[in-house]
């Protein structure tokens, strides 16, 4: 969180983040070069540029697509989710050397425009065996270039988090576009099948992880709680609680995050006021719970953010009867302060 | 046919882009820090980095930078005739 924009807000995690994403994109490529030269000897340098930009880039965007459901279904991911959207560029950027190099080598030598010719060199639109597969990616790659140009806060404020979203989940259409236009291409150009097991098994693999955090949140989600003496409900045992963690709780359907911090028990509205993150799923960072997505901050007891930020969310009553948790799922104002409950001592 | 369809899109998108080019100098130059307060004191990383996406969708900022304009116009008439 910052009272005015930056280029880019990074801070010390996130640099060691990039310089490992910047570390492992220079070994994946030189390691690409080095056996493409070895196994291919008579391969050209576009053709080498081509497919090791290429291969990287959808191995990252299936890395990406795999973050959500991956941190839903373990906390241990979560550093995975705190800087995807540099991820995301890193692969936007690995696209477009692919994009430009590959209309430059196929398209830019005639005397017709490089994109006029990557629509009408083949016309093939009714057959699957010679698909114009090119023209999806080129599809892909301007929804990837809209994504990454629009990553800063600033169009998140400027758009509205709605548009935003809704513009950033587009993503699936552009996977669903790279999956065509990588099996198209390899059924016209590759007699190697290698290829099209590797794309089948990222995409069968990204839907399982899907279906199954999917089906982890309806569970969730469907639990039932029953009204006890004065509108709480039990919610769960302090136990399970860990200090400065949460645990989300969906009740008459919303969800709210009962925290536990400094050995009391709060319970705040689940949903970020920043762009609809999870806040349950984030931890308490300097007294501040800090959403997992971008790093939004409210305090415990009352879910205003600290000054000179003025987000809040509401805040919900707590209860402790023995090492019993009872919750009251009737939301307080936006920003009330709360007692809290005191964890008994073990 | 469907090469020209193809040409005049693409002639369509290039002027939309070069007018988005024309209303990103204005709007560095004076719409920036009217329409969001997060701007004030930002740095010029921050400024370059945000150039591509005002091209693209000029036509929000625009829309956005108008309104609020017509609302500080309506709100210091309303304080004229107070006055």
């Amino acid at each position: 969180m910052g009272t005015s924009y930056s280029a880019v807000g990074w801070n010390r995690q996130k640099r060691i983040y990039d310089q490992v994403i910047a570390g492992c994109c220079v070994l994946y490529l030189v390691l690409f070069v080095l056996i493409t030269v070895t196994v291919n000897p008579d391969c050209t340098f576009e053709t080498v540029l081509l497919r090791s930009t290429s291969t990287l880039a959808v191995f990252i965007l299936h890395v990406i697509l795999s973050i959500g459901p991956l941190t839903r279904l373990n906390k241990k991911f979560l550093p995975l989710l705190y800087n995807r959207r540099h991820l995301g560029v890193t692969m936007f950027l690995l696209s477009a050397v692919h994009a430009v190099f590959g209309i430059l080598q196929f398209h830019s030598l005639g005397n017709v425009n490089p994109l006029v010719s990557l629509f009408t060199s083949n016309t093939h639109y009714g057959s699957i065996a010679d698909f114009p597969f090119q023209s999806l990616g080129f599809f892909a790659f301007v929804i990837f270039l809209l994504m990454a140009i629009t990553s800063h806060d600033f169009w998140l404020h400027n758009l509205t988090p709605k548009t935003w979203k809704t513009l950033h989940m587009f993503v699936y259409l552009a996977y669903f576009l790279v999956v065509m236009h990588v099996m198209l291409g390899v059924i016209q150009y590759e007699t190697n099948p290698v290829f099209v097991v590797i794309m089948i098994s990222g995409a069968f693999i990204l839907i399982t992880l899907h279906l199954i955090a999917g089906m982890a949140e309806v569970k969730k989600d469907k639990k039932a709680y029953r009204p006890e003496e004065e509108g709480f409900v039990q919610v769960c045992d302090v136990r399970d609680v860990e200090e400065s963690r949460a645990k989300i709780f969906c009740i008459a359907e919303e969800r709210i995050a009962v925290y536990r911090h400094e050995n009391k028990i709060y319970a705040i509205h689940n949903v970020c006021k920043h762009q609809g993150g999870p806040l349950g799923e984030g931890k308490i960072l300097d007294g501040c719970i800090t959403c997992p997505w971008h790093g939004y901050q409210y305090l415990p007891h009352n879910g205003q953010s600290p000054p000179p930020f003025t987000e809040k969310v509401s805040t919900y009553k707590v209860k402790i009867t023995g090492n019993t948790i009872w919750l009251k799922p009737t939301p307080d104002t936006a920003g009330t302060t709360q007692q809290g409950a005191a964890v008994p001592a073990e | 046919m469907f090469t020209i369809v193809v040409y005049c899109l693409l002639i369509v998108i290039a002027l939309y882009l070069l007018a988005g080019v024309v209303f990103t100098i204005f709007f560095q130059a004076k719409g920036l820090s009217c329409i969001d307060e997060g701007t004030h004191g930002s740095s010029l990383g921050f400024r370059v980095i945000i150039i591509p996406g005002c091209i693209v969708f000029w036509i929000v900022l625009l829309r956005k930078w108008m309104n609020i304009k017509a609302k500080n116009r309506a709100k210091a008439n309303k304080e004229k005739r107070l006055l």
